[in-house]
């Protein structure tokens, strides 16, 4: 095997027996390597790091993922209001102005003003401008080509208005000498912060952050989330799965292994598939509300008619999902206590409790801490299953945080998409992730675990 | 207390393993369960403390029939091959445990004391605060001796407890289990395919084959008189040398290879052409007698002590010979030395001993 694995390493003894080598990298196994690293690198660190940098943005649908115009809206104007930016600044930026250059004839000679009437205009007025669109409406009247009709005249003469508001700049530059010219009036500092505003891409910002610190919503997902994680982890992964996997060590072989299979039904089921079914059991017209009402019970849709059973229901089906694991996990580490150990309990005395509490359960503490730390990672990012069932629902009293963070970033009814946000949220997992994974791996003392075993037999 | 197996028979998926098993083992007494692998011993011993239940006949302690009762009922100290001490719990909560999990509540300070008591009787005081994974094998052999002791059981099963030991420990071992079961005057089983130990530990040995008892005796009297041919085979080490062959004139034995031996005493006028084995331990061929053999020497194994000869008496005929250590005989020599036929045993064609 080494010599297929490392031909170099075998040559070089053989030449040089004497010499000794540290053994190179083999080149077979970064071959082999460089699969598995490159989608780790294309399905792993790429996500991961543009999550990074998308949470620092406040990309969304209305931004576009491309370069963004600058463009001042009344909307914009208003909001710089708000903010304390001066009235008389504001005044001036909203303001338009008449100007008579080839441009603005141009424009008017696509719209189809009479063309000696532009001719007049161009002799007389060509690179002057007025302030008030009055006054340029007055000087048209005097023409003697100008139309018989005020409202001709007026129309005629708004195209030669010109006003920055809802015009697309490309560069912040464009938009900065435009101001200057229509308001000179306005202080640099002012005009910067105009254009600076006006951005209409996406930009970096903290302000996801920012929000989800202050925000009223962030405690009750929080919660939510610690509600879900734990009561599906305490009461299935690691109550329901070493209960029954303590119950199937002491149940004969062939019995076992037929509980153990029908167990791993729901995790083998397709997730729609298994959505679907449970909406069956548990909607108005399912099994489990006409079982209800034949024996007088509440009878109503489970899954979304209250905040109880829409808990309830939304833990039960991911518990059942997350039970197997627990199940095959701890069956195994029940197979590999010695049996003599067991029947060395029972010659001491210890009935089936007793067994069961002091000689099984304390050596299982391995087991529990792994799928708990386990569980409590995947059941964190998982919303798959939520969001096909209560959908976060009655209200939102059943949205965890990596729902709220696929709904913000990918599916929601507004249609504004917040990718940035989205990004934030998810980066927030993440990094909790990480956190504990961290302290799981203390806590496990790994190095320990993969080191050698102290018993000597 | 007196342990008694009446008719004990135990089958697995259906099948016979043992059938109509009669054993009584005295009170105080240590009897070693001896025999090849898959002879049934540990079935037996796995019978007696509960964990099999017997498919027929009784097991009786004292008066006592527990054939029915599930193990924990029993009072019976078991220790395994592998000790299956609680790898969870420090050796004196593994000492405790038997009197933890009784019905009746034992108070802690009486508990600890019982606990220290057994521990000092087995050498262990010092380890009581260690967890198993931080013993030694020996070390791990006397905590469960001890573990199976602290209740006070009415019986003692050791199922292969040297097993796991290297040879020193193995010794040591050895002589301890034997002191503790005189001091506490406890009636045990050693379950054993090792003839040496079963041999040097027990007042008794029961030699087993194929789920039957073949002989139950003092180990010298085993030894001397086995019952038959597999027990002579199964005890000594070396073992015995066993030659196929016929009787003769005038009280001889002859082989169809070629060797012919003087019959021993009790067997000299038995008649011509009856078809015998004869069986020659080491010790008996070179050291006096009235027969004697000459062969060359095709192999020899220094022992420190002692030596071991393969002497090649005729084609297909080798006989051993085990000698104080002497440097005049090596391989390729041709040797003649006596045979003291009269300690020769003798087997019939069934392989009974004559």
């Amino acid at each position: 095997m080494s010599s297929f694995a490392d031909p170099t390493l075998e040559g070089a003894r053989s030449s040089r027996p004497s010499r000794a080598r540290r053994a190179p990298v083999s080149r077979l196994g970064l071959i082999l390597m460089a699969p598995a690293m490159l989608l780790l690198t294309l399905f792993f660190f790429l996500p991961v790091a543009l999550t990074g940098v998308f949470a620092f943005t406040d990309l969304s649908t209305s931004t576009g993922i491309g370069r963004g115009d600058y463009v001042v809206t009344p909307n914009l104007l208003r909001e710089l209001g708000d903010r304390g930016m001066s009235s008389a600044d504001l005044e001036a930026v909203s303001r338009a102005s008449v100007t008579v250059d080839a441009e603005t004839i141009e424009r008017a000679r696509a719209a189809g003003v009479d063309g000696r009437f532009l001719d007049d205009i161009e002799g007389d007025f060509l690179g002057r401008s007025f302030d008030a669109p009055s006054d340029f409406e007055r000087d048209l009247r005097r023409l003697r080509t100008a139309p018989r009709r005020a409202r001709d005249l007026k129309s005629a003469a708004a195209l030669f208005e010109t006003s920055v508001l809802n015009q697309r700049f490309t560069t912040s530059d464009g938009l900065s000498a435009k101001l200057e010219t229509l308001a000179p009036e306005v202080t640099p500092a002012a005009r910067a912060q105009i254009v600076d505003a006006s951005y209409t891409g996406a930009r970096f910002t903290t302000e996801n952050f920012e929000r989800l610190a202050t925000q009223k919503e962030t405690a009750r997902l929080v919660a939510n989330t610690f509600l879900y994680v734990g009561a599906t982890l305490s009461l299935f992964n690691v109550g329901l799965g070493l209960f029954l996997a303590v119950v199937l060590f002491y149940t004969p072989k062939g019995m076992s292994s037929l509980f153990s299979t029908l167990w791993l039904l729901p995790r083998i089921t397709p997730v729609v598939l298994y959505a679907v079914m449970w909406k069956w059991f548990t909607w108005e017209g399912g099994f489990l509300p006409i079982l209800a009402e034949q024996v007088g019970l509440p009878s109503f849709n489970y899954m979304k008619g209250s905040v109880v059973t829409a808990w309830a229901t939304m833990i039960t089906l991911n518990g059942f999902i997350g039970a197997s694991f627990g199940l095959i996990l701890f069956s195994g580490a029940l197979r590999a206590i010695p049996v003599q150990q067991l029947w060395a309990s029972e010659v001491d005395g210890a009935s089936r409790w007793q067994q069961v509490r002091r000689i099984i359960l304390p050596q299982m503490r391995w087991p529990i801490l792994f799928v708990t730390a386990y569980q409590t990672l995947s059941l964190l990012s998982s919303y798959e299953q939520i969001w096909l069932t209560t959908n976060g629902g009655p209200g939102r009293t059943t949205t965890v945080w990596a729902l709220e963070a696929f709904k913000t970033a990918l599916s929601n009814y507004t249609g504004n998409l917040e990718y940035g946000m989205g990004a934030a949220m998810a980066l927030v997992l993440v990094v909790v992730g990480l956190v504990l994974s961290l302290i799981y791996l203390r806590l496990f003392k790994f190095n320990e675990l993969v080191g050698r075993p102290k018993i000597e037999i | 207390m007196r342990l008694h197996l009446d008719n004990f028979t135990k089958c697995f998926d259906g099948t016979p393993v043992i059938e109509g098993l009669n054993l009584t083992v005295e009170d105080g007494e240590m009897l070693a369960l001896l025999g090849p692998s898959g002879c049934g011993k540990s079935t037996t011993l796995l019978s007696i403390c509960g964990i099999y239940r017997a498919d027929g006949g009784r097991i009786l302690f004292g008066d006592r029939d527990v054939s029915a009762l599930p193990s924990q009922r029993r009072n019976v100290g078991v220790v395994f091959q592998n000790y299956a001490l609680y790898p969870h719990l420090t050796v004196e909560e593994n000492i405790a445990f038997p009197l933890t999990v009784q019905k009746k509540r034992t108070d802690k300070a009486e508990v600890a004391r019982q606990v220290r008591e057994i521990a000092e009787l087995i050498h262990i005081e010092a380890l009581l605060s260690r967890r198993p994974a931080q013993l030694s094998g020996g070390q791990q052999q006397r905590v469960a001796l001890a573990r199976a002791l602290v209740r006070k059981p009415d019986v003692l099963l050791l199922d292969e407890p040297l097993a796991n030991l290297d040879a020193k420990l193995r010794l040591e071992m050895r002589s301890e289990i034997r002191r503790l079961q005189l001091e506490t005057g406890i009636t045990a089983i050693l379950v054993t395919h090792d003839q040496v130990e079963a041999m040097s530990m027990c007042d008794r040995v029961a030699i087993m084959d194929k789920g039957e008892i073949l002989q139950i005796d003092s180990p010298t009297e085993m030894y001397r008189a086995p019952a038959n041919r597999f027990v002579a085979g199964f005890l000594g080490n070396p073992p015995i040398t066993f030659l196929d062959g016929q009787t003769a004139q005038e009280g001889r034995f002859a082989m169809a290879e070629g060797l012919t031996l003087p019959l021993p005493a009790h067997l000299r006028n038995m008649p011509a052409g009856r078809p015998i084995a004869l069986g020659l331990r080491p010790e008996h061929f070179g050291h006096g007698g009235a027969g004697q053999a000459s062969g060359r020497v095709t192999f020899v194994e220094p022992q420190g002590r002692e030596m071991l000869f393969d002497v090649q008496a005729a084609p297909g005929v080798t006989l051993r010979s085990i000698q104080p250590t002497r440097d005049d005989v090596a391989i390729g020599d041709e040797v003649t030395w006596s045979i003291d036929a009269d300690r020769m045993l003798a087997f019939d064609a069934d392989g009974r001993r004559l």
